[in-house]
């Protein structure tokens, strides 16, 4: 038997997603370990191992694993809570302030209590040394090699676990970071180093500082987790391979993560999206939209062919320069608390009563109605069956906590504010999707949704209806998504190189060759990690810009145009990039393109689990009717009694006409009177448009 | 007859948002000039049929309430005449602009056959004619030798395009770049247009106006409890401005008297002193921005921004005082004119609301450098940025923020980055750090001030200032200590030093002179010997305190 499993370590619960020869795909969550997270990972498999048909051992488990995908949220956590290494930052003389003023940005204007964030070096451990560099490379001072030993003597006496080097212009000639790199190698061995060059070599110096720092900061702690989390899978005779979920939606081995351990910061919720195409692709499309709504946070990301990238991000108001998953967060969740404002306007978060003291109904102390509370009111969510029945839902608290904070100050009936708690909810969640989609060029209408996250279904019918979204599924692990996703990943490694050129004029003598270091540099990583050559494959992007604007578009180039050295075809990908985000090209005006930086992506194909296909059956459901209840229907702004189906006795082919209910132990599925629902073959539940049959397209 | 759902009133005041914001992301990334999509200075908003206020982005709020003032002036002056398709620019700061270089476009937006509301888009173009390039001419008297003059105009007729006015328009302006920028703007008020028709198609007319105007009172009334939390009384605060570019040794003082009278607020400026004969002059909105964005930095910043906002907000400001000069004096410098204006009203209003005043910001002090780039052989403009960004001020619980910038942006201008300034310049940043004891100290300090220094990278380079802040410091509050002072110095490769004025314009920089500038810090506020001795310790290890200034000012003796 041959097993692969993806483990999605979060806040609250650590998932599990099993398939394998011999064995049907399995779902399973326990809680988590904070303090060691490794703990419940191998809890977990153990609970997994015992629910084996027949049950198996720890040990002969661990044996019959051949992959493990994990994702953890240790660098994110650390970042977070400000527990990471305690760090030292050498950089060029002048200029060390530059990681702590961000550019000088607050990101509230009119706020004055809003304070700028600590930053992740102190300012008596940043070192400036002599050494400067022209904006071409070359130097103008030599690199001053005392004052890097005072540095280094600084940071010996105060414990220093971590060191980042960045100095100015150095994408242009990385010479005085590796001399510096070397010194620091041999004073200091125990440190964890971060070379800005090595990590970004694009130009852009607070992004690559920032981004350094960062990877400085978490890399200790990845390490050591990673450490705890290997010894433990040796101890229970795991002899598999263990690969680690980056932020860019693909894995990469255990080494290369403990290297560049910010890889991983954003990498939460990054399995999805990568997961949300599986899913699409069963119903004939290519590309979706995936959303994630938790107990505190609504993630939205667009997949097209592959889940959509962007350069960099954000963590904590930290920037990091680096390629990932173009995934949009909102304060939205099951947890997000209902309050008027002192215009006497409704609202639904960012505050949220997360998992303690949590939404009122829980009855573990939460006061203040939160968006679960007021899914219970409306009846989308069975106080009896919440957990599949191990957590009881009190409904009269949440009435009256809704009453109280909301329906009284608006002069609501209960009811009315409920369901206006829940259409404030599903508006933020809709200009969340907004983001990924409009204002990138894209129009939403056209692709599917995906719904993840254990509250997702309620509300993604009436999201849809915002938007105009005419399909939406709901996978049967929806609750596990981002475990899925893992499974699905390939490996993936990202390289930059700056090179400042006119396109028309790009001299390919120097082009190619960099092209060419940073493809040997991925089939290095990827044969490291056993990827045989016919399974790695390359991507080529660059980004470019009208001439004097300040803001790169990227974009991939074909292959067979990078390879024919043809600019003017490059340039022709550039001008209907840009057409596509903001709606002109100047390709008529004949205005000059500009290359900033060079991207290869080298990927290393894994071998996908395949999903197991339901036999089709008949249309029928009433077989699966458990019972019927009364539901808010948003779309008549009334009560009306529906069928609440058991979802688990949902097979292929079964068609259910909304409005209806569906449950299942992990997840809650509204279909409101605007959507009909069918079975896919995987299982999924597909909602489609009343009278879009037409969109059914079944291709597993 | 619709009602009003207060659910759909806050599903409104979010997309108003949403626009706004989608507008303002589609200029900042599609515009050329560093001004707009680097330092942000513009603002996107969307007005009803009437030009009432519904939500703006706000990236400069010194531009921001300008931008009704003139919709409603549009629709005065077009008497009726304005139809589906018109595209139509403004500037003429003889009509509610607020500074000439900011150049807004509106598009009126109809459903169903009726004039339902505007978008527009306000932003800081790189040239707007007249006598100096980027506009900052420190001599001019007149507006004329200043601008040109753009009274509103349509560019769009109806939907079809005016070449001839286009024309007229761009052949008065030097740089090819304002064309495309003002196409990005037009751009995103269409981009606004498209959300608003879906809106109203979701929605209809009827229930828009219901709501809207529901939401403005909800607004007004968050405004009135905001107000109505302020002592009654009459409260008067000075600021000055030093130097009009013409006369040295000029000083003029800003006076205010803010008289609030329970849920009503007047911000009074009728004993501030005459017009200068130079550029130091602001206009009505301009000078009312500045008083309205120095004051919702006093109250809850939560608080949405609509016509019901400003409602309970009156401003008076005689024409011919430095405030609001008459027709035709020269305007340029009085966005500028906001810090001076903020000092007056914080000073104001200390004794009323000790606990939600900051002390003193730094003020302004910018230079711009001109030339070639001898090693690229092209030209280039820089406003440095990264320079003039000195601290805010203390307040009661927080220290003010280090390296923020003047008042009017609150963090909202960001330094260049520094490659892509020596990408971009021929210059060579050699020092960019928080200064030492810049900080006014205090129980809660200021913002830290910087230090900046770079050579100049090419010979025959043209050097404007424009700004303040070198004669007096960010003040100090309730025992909190000022700053440091503004300066710029010039060193040049055989050794002479020149200290330009805050307003001046030298020729013929060469080649390796020593660029030094002095950014300084926000005033401190409340007794320093009370400030906590861990938070102090922690700054004498990091150098942004001395441990002279420990010692001697906060009192730490160890």
């Amino acid at each position: 038997m041959a097993l692969k499993i993806g483990i999605d370590v979060g806040g609250t619960f650590t998932d599990f997603f099993l398939v394998g020869e011999g064995a049907s795909a399995r779902i399973h969550k326990c809680l988590s370990s904070p303090e060691d997270p490794s703990i419940a990972v191998i809890q977990g498999l153990e609970e997994l191992a015992a629910g084996m048909e027949p049950a198996m051992s720890l040990e002969d488990f661990a044996a019959s694993l051949e992959t493990i995908v994990h994702g953890t949220t240790v660098t994110t956590n650390a970042t977070l809570t400000r527990t990471g290494a305690k760090s030292g930052l050498i950089t060029t003389k002048g200029l060390r302030d530059a990681l702590e003023m961000r550019r000088g940005i607050r990101e509230e204007q009119y706020n004055n209590r809003y304070t700028n964030v600590e930053p992740l070096v102190p300012r008596y451990l940043r070192m400036g040394v002599g050494g400067r560099l022209d904006r071409n490379g070359a130097e103008i001072d030599a690199l001053d090699l005392d004052n890097i030993r005072a540095a280094i003597e600084t940071f010996k006496t105060e414990d220093v676990e971590a060191v980042s080097i960045c100095f100015m212009n150095a994408f242009a000639n990385p010479g005085h970071e590796r001399a510096a790199a070397e010194l620091v190698r041999k004073e200091l061995p125990g440190a964890y180093l971060t070379v800005s060059t090595d990590l970004l070599p694009s130009i852009r110096f607070y992004e690559r500082i920032s981004t350094t720092a960062l990877n400085s900061y978490v890399g200790p702690k990845l390490s050591h987790y990673l450490d705890q989390l290997q010894a433990r899978l040796k101890d229970i005779g795991f002899a598999g391979v263990l690969m680690v979920m980056q932020s860019n939606g693909g894995v990469m081995s255990p080494e290369v993560a403990r290297e560049q351990a910010a890889l991983t910061l954003l990498s939460g919720p990054a399995g999805g999206p990568v997961a949300g195409l599986v899913y699409a692709q069963a119903m004939g499309q290519d590309k979706c939209i995936t959303v994630d709504m938790g107990g505190t946070s609504f993630e939205a990301a667009l997949v097209e062919g592959g889940p959509v990238m962007v350069n960099e991000g954000e963590i904590d108001r930290l920037r990091i320069a680096l390629p990932m998953l173009g995934i949009h967060t909102i304060g939205a969740g099951g947890g997000s608390i209902g309050w008027i404002d002192a215009g006497g306007l409704l609202r639904m978060g960012p505050q949220s009563a997360g998992a303690a003291p949590g939404p009122v109904s829980y009855g573990l102390g939460g006061q203040l109605p939160a968006c679960t509370d007021a899914n219970l009111v409306l009846g989308y969510l069975n106080p009896d069956f919440f957990a599949g029945g191990k957590i009881k839902l009190d409904v009269e608290a949440a009435r009256s906590a809704i009453e109280t904070h909301i329906a009284e100050p608006l002069g609501l009936s209960t009811l009315d504010a409920a369901a206006g708690m829940y259409r404030i909810a599903c508006n933020n969640m809709a200009q969340g999707v907004r983001e990924i989609t409009i204002k990138r060029g894209s129009d939403p209408r056209e692709f599917p949704l995906v719904v993840a996250g254990g509250a997702g279904p309620i509300h993604s019918c009436l999201i849809c209806n915002e938007l105009e979204i005419p399909l939406q599924i709901v996978p049967r692990e929806s609750s596990i998504l981002c475990a899925v996703g893992m499974l699905m990943g390939d490996l993936k490694h990202d390289f930059v190189r700056t090179f400042v050129s006119p396109l028309a004029d790009a001299d390919w003598s120097k082009l190619a060759p960099l092209i060419d270091d940073m493809r040997n540099d991925g089939a290095k990583l990827l044969a490291e990690e056993g990827i045989p050559e016919d399974a790695r494959t390359f991507h080529v992007k660059f980004d470019c810009r009208y001439l004097k604007q300040f803001h790169e578009v990227s974009f991939t180039a074909a292959s067979e145009a990078v390879a024919a050295r043809d600019s003017a075809g490059i340039a022709a990908a550039f001008h209907s990039e840009h057409n596509r985000l903001y709606g002109y090209s100047l390709e008529e005006q004949d205005v000059a393109v500009e290359i900033i930086n060079v991207r290869v992506q080298a990927v290393g194909l894994t071998e996908k689990p395949a999903m197991t296909a339901m036999e089709k059956g008949g249309s029928d459901a009433t077989v699966a009717i458990k019972g019927r209840r009364d539901v808010y229907i948003p779309e008549t702004g009334e009560f009306a009694e529906v069928a609440v189906y058991d979802g688990h006795a949902l097979t292929h082919g079964h068609r259910i006409e909304g409005p209806a209910m569906i449950e299942e132990i992990t997840t809650a599925i509204f279909v409101s009177a605007s959507f009909d629902c069918m079975v896919d073959p995987l299982g999924s539940f597909v909602l489609y448009a009343k009278g879009r049959e037409d969109l059914i397209k079944e291709t597993v | 007859m619709s009602t009003i759902d207060p659910i759909l009133t806050s599903v409104y005041a979010r997309t108003f948002k949403s626009i706004t914001d989608e507008m303002s992301i589609s200029v900042q990334k599609t515009t050329r000039s560093p001004i707009l999509c680097e330092a942000k200075d513009f603002v996107t908003g969307l007005y009803d049929a009437k030009g009432q206020m519904l939500e703006q982005t706000e990236n400069l709020p010194i531009l921001a309430f300008s931008l009704a003032p003139v919709c409603k002036y549009i629709i005065e002056y077009f008497e009726g005449d304005i139809n589906e398709g018109d595209v139509i620019f403004h500037n003429d700061v003889f009509s509610m602009g607020n500074q000439n270089n900011d150049v807004a476009v509106y598009r009126p937006i109809f459903f169903e056959g009726a004039l339902v509301a505007f978008s527009a888009v306000k932003g800081h173009q790189a040239d707007i004619g007249g006598a100096v390039a980027g506009g900052y001419n420190p001599n001019a008297k007149e507006v004329w030798q200043e601008a040109l003059r753009i009274p509103p105009v349509k560019i769009y007729d109806k939907g079809v395009f005016r070449k001839d006015v286009w024309d007229l328009i761009f052949a008065n302006i030097r740089l090819e770049i304002v064309q495309h920028d003002m196409r990005a703007q037009m751009g995103a008020c269409t981009v606004g247009e498209r959300r608003m028709l879906e809106l109203l198609g979701k929605y209809g007319q009827d229930s828009f106006e219901n709501h809207k105007a529901a939401l403005f009172e909800s607004t007004r009334k968050m405004m009135q409890a905001e107000i109505a939390k302020i002592p009654n009384g009459s409260y008067s605060g000075e600021g000055k401005v030093y130097f009009d570019g013409h006369h040295l040794g000029t000083v003029f003082t800003i006076r205010v008297t803010v008289h609030v009278k329970d849920d009503a607020i007047t911000f009074d400026y009728s004993e501030t002193d005459a017009q200068t004969d130079g550029f130091v002059n602001g206009t009505y909105t301009s000078s009312a921005s500045a008083a309205v964005l120095t004051f919702l930095q006093m109250i809850n910043p939560d608080i949405p921004h609509n016509e019901g906002m400003v409602e309970p907000i009156d401003i008076i400001i005689p024409e011919g005082t430095i405030l609001n000069a008459a027709y035709p004096k020269a305007t340029t410098f009085g966005n500028h004119l906001c810090p001076p204006n903020a000092d007056a009203i914080i000073r104001a209003l200390a004794p009323a609301i000790p606990d939600r005043v900051t002390a003193g910001w730094n003020n302004l002090l910018c230079s711009l450098t001109t030339g070639m780039d001898d090693a690229k052989g092209e030209k280039y403009v820089d406003i440095f940025f990264m320079g003039f960004k000195g601290g805010s001020g203390g307040m009661d619980g927080t220290d003010g923020y280090d390296h923020i910038g003047m008042i009017d942006a609150s963090g909202g201008i960001l330094d260049q980055d520094y490659e892509m300034f020596e990408q971009q310049t021929p210059h060579h940043l050699q020092m960019h750090e928080y200064l030492t004891d810049s900080a006014g100290a205090g129980e809660w300090r200021g913002g830290l001030g910087i230090e900046t220094k770079f050579t100049f990278g090419s010979d025959d380079t043209q050097f404007v200032t424009f700004g303040d802040g070198d004669f007096e410091p960010a003040f100090g509050l309730f025992g909190g200590h000022d700053a440091t002072l503004n300066s710029i110095t010039l060193i040049y490769p055989d050794g002479a030093e020149k200290v330009p004025n805050n307003k001046d314009l030298i020729t013929g920089v060469p080649k390796g002179t020593l660029y030094h500038q002095f950014a300084g810090g926000g005033g401190g506020y409340g007794d320093p010997k009370r400030r906590a001795r861990d938070m102090l310790r922690t700054e004498v290890r990091d150098g942004t305190i001395s441990e002279d200034a420990a010692r001697d000012v906060y009192g730490l003796d160890e």
